[in-house]
């Protein structure tokens, strides 16, 4: 059932959309007000996510996307957006040696809304937004405050962001079993999460993120960016529904996680404009550490070229690898060695495992030619589909019946 | 069941050391990043000018040049991997803040 609350932001979102819309063509070519209105754009976005199980249904996300802006007067930018996740399809209650036999079907829906107000002079800029999220287990309130700041004729750029999120996690009130991670029971459904049920708890989820990043135009053809994030993650990061089966004996207690991780990232990038082709090359490399053991290395390289004036072709490669958490075992690990200590998790993306992602992408983007007086200043409209195929370490890895998925998107963007 | 190690235990516990070594990493990678910056600029050679920026300012050198496509990337990729972050900033070397 879902709550009051989520209903009125909804609508609280479709009426700041309209309004942005409204806003924009108001304030256009057509409108009245020229004299203080800048520029505004609107995007549509539909991402279909397919990861198809050998044993059971897999999983299905399908994500759509809403985002508008507008400048007023020179300085000041008005951000809103909304998307969706709608999420059906089938996973394990329960990560053990039989997890896929087990599986059980499942849908949900996720939404988030989300402004920002930004200032903007010559050489700076500083934007705060707000984020709510939410679903039937799930609350998230986001605050973020990010600065873009120019340098050496514009030619460095510093940007800073800082994100705190307030989230609440629906759960089993497990009260009873403090102090022993064993006795804890899993959350079989999301009704009458956040309503004052007692036997239905809500636990606490603070995230800290820092990201600094420089950007620097080297040569006429040459940028390259890098930087980092840092983020501190405090509260319960299990998944309240899920169990892990432990030892010999049949016991499957919910999953359990440290409940603090400090997570750090490195990157640097370059992008180098190839202009026999019209053509550019980019390529990033990233290094991820966190307090959990979880090691990770990611490489991209992306390759964009016009084939015509308007159509732009684009290639993408990338190779994720990770070491997975130390208190992660396999199934069958956990059946016969026992858990790690006072953790064990079924989670894919804290075990060893590496994917690879290829795709493309086609969009066609128009300019107005010089003299033409259409209502826009500029369209796209792209087209991608991408495939991720992940490399398990262990055939009883959790969701080892899925191994690769596909990623299609469609999107349309304005700017008038 | 048997007993946690001393590593296992210490990233249960989440480890101060740990940390403390991923703030010295970061750190250490932005203080190159920020001396590169800053021996490129007591050189007067910062990097392009504004006229020389026509190739940089096109739509295809810029990083995560459509921004919504990029979060719904980011979205799918942190659902399945257990490294977030560190992706980098939309935007170009374009001059045009």
């Amino acid at each position: 059932m879902q709550l009051r609350g989520p209903r009125a932001a909804v609508a609280v979102a479709i009426v700041i959309i309209v309004v942005g819309v409204g806003v924009g063509v108001g304030v256009g070519p057509a409108g009245g007000a020229r004299a203080w209105a800048g520029e505004t754009s609107a995007a549509q976005h539909l991402t279909v996510f397919r990861e198809p199980s050998s044993s059971n249904a897999g999983v299905t996300v399908i994500h759509p996307q809403t985002d508008v802006d507008t400048t007023l007067g020179s300085a000041v930018k008005l951000a809103a957006g909304y998307s969706v996740d709608i999420v059906s399809g089938a996973t394990p209650a329960i990560f053990g040696v039989d997890a896929v036999s087990s599986a059980t079907k499942f849908s949900d829906t996720r939404q988030q809304v989300r402004g920002s107000l930004g200032y903007t002079r010559p050489v700076a800029d500083v934007t705060v937004g707000y984020s709510y999220g939410w679903e039937h287990d799930y609350r998230s309130h986001a605050l973020t405050v990010a600065t873009r700041s120019d340098f050496a004729d514009h030619a460095l750029t510093l940007d800073l962001s800082f994100t705190h999120n307030f989230d609440r996690v629906c759960d089993r009130n497990n009260d009873a079993a403090v102090g022993n991670p064993l006795e804890r029971l899993a959350l079989v459904k999301s009704d009458h999460c956040f309503e004052g049920d007692p036997l239905i708890a809500t636990r606490h989820l603070n995230i800290d993120s820092l990201e600094p990043s420089l950007t620097w135009a080297v040569t006429p053809r040459l940028l390259v960016q890098g930087g980092g994030t840092v983020q501190i993650v405090d509260g319960f990061q299990s998944n309240p529904y899920r169990r892990v089966e432990l030892g010999s004996a049949g016991r499957t207690p919910q999953e359990s996680l440290p409940s603090l991780r400090q997570r750090y990232a490195v990157f640097g990038r370059g992008a180098y404009a190839v202009p026999g082709i019209r053509g550019s090359l980019q390529g990033m490399l990233r290094v991820y550490r966190d307090t959990w053991a979880v090691q990770a290395y990611s490489a991209e390289l992306d390759f964009h070229e016009y084939l015509t004036q308007f159509l732009i072709l684009s290639a993408l490669a990338r190779i994720h690898s990770q070491v997975g958490a130390v208190f992660y075992r396999d199934a069958r690990g956990y059946r016969l060695n026992g858990p790690v200590g006072q953790y064990w998790t079924g989670d894919r993306e804290l075990s060893t495992m590496q994917n690879t992602l290829f795709g493309g992408k086609l969009a066609y983007l128009r300019v107005p030619e010089a003299g033409a007086r259409p209502f826009f200043n500029e369209i796209e409209v792209g087209a991608k589909f991408e495939g991720l195929f992940y490399e398990l370490a262990s055939s009883m890895a959790p969701n080892a019946d899925r191994r690769r998925a596909w990623i299609g998107q469609l999107a349309i963007s304005l700017r008038f | 069941m048997r007993s946690p190690s001393s590593s296992e235990r210490r990233a249960g516990a989440g480890s101060t050391a740990t940390a403390t070594t991923g703030w010295r990493r970061l750190l250490r990678a932005l203080a190159l990043a920020l001396a590169a910056a800053s021996v490129a600029t007591g050189c007067g050679h910062v990097g392009v000018k504004a006229h020389q920026r026509e190739l940089l300012a096109d739509r295809i050198m810029r990083f995560d040049a459509d921004p919504q496509e990029r979060a719904a990337d980011e979205h799918v990729l942190a659902n399945r991997e257990g490294a977030i972050g560190g992706t980098g900033t939309s935007g170009g070397g374009c001059g045009c803040n």
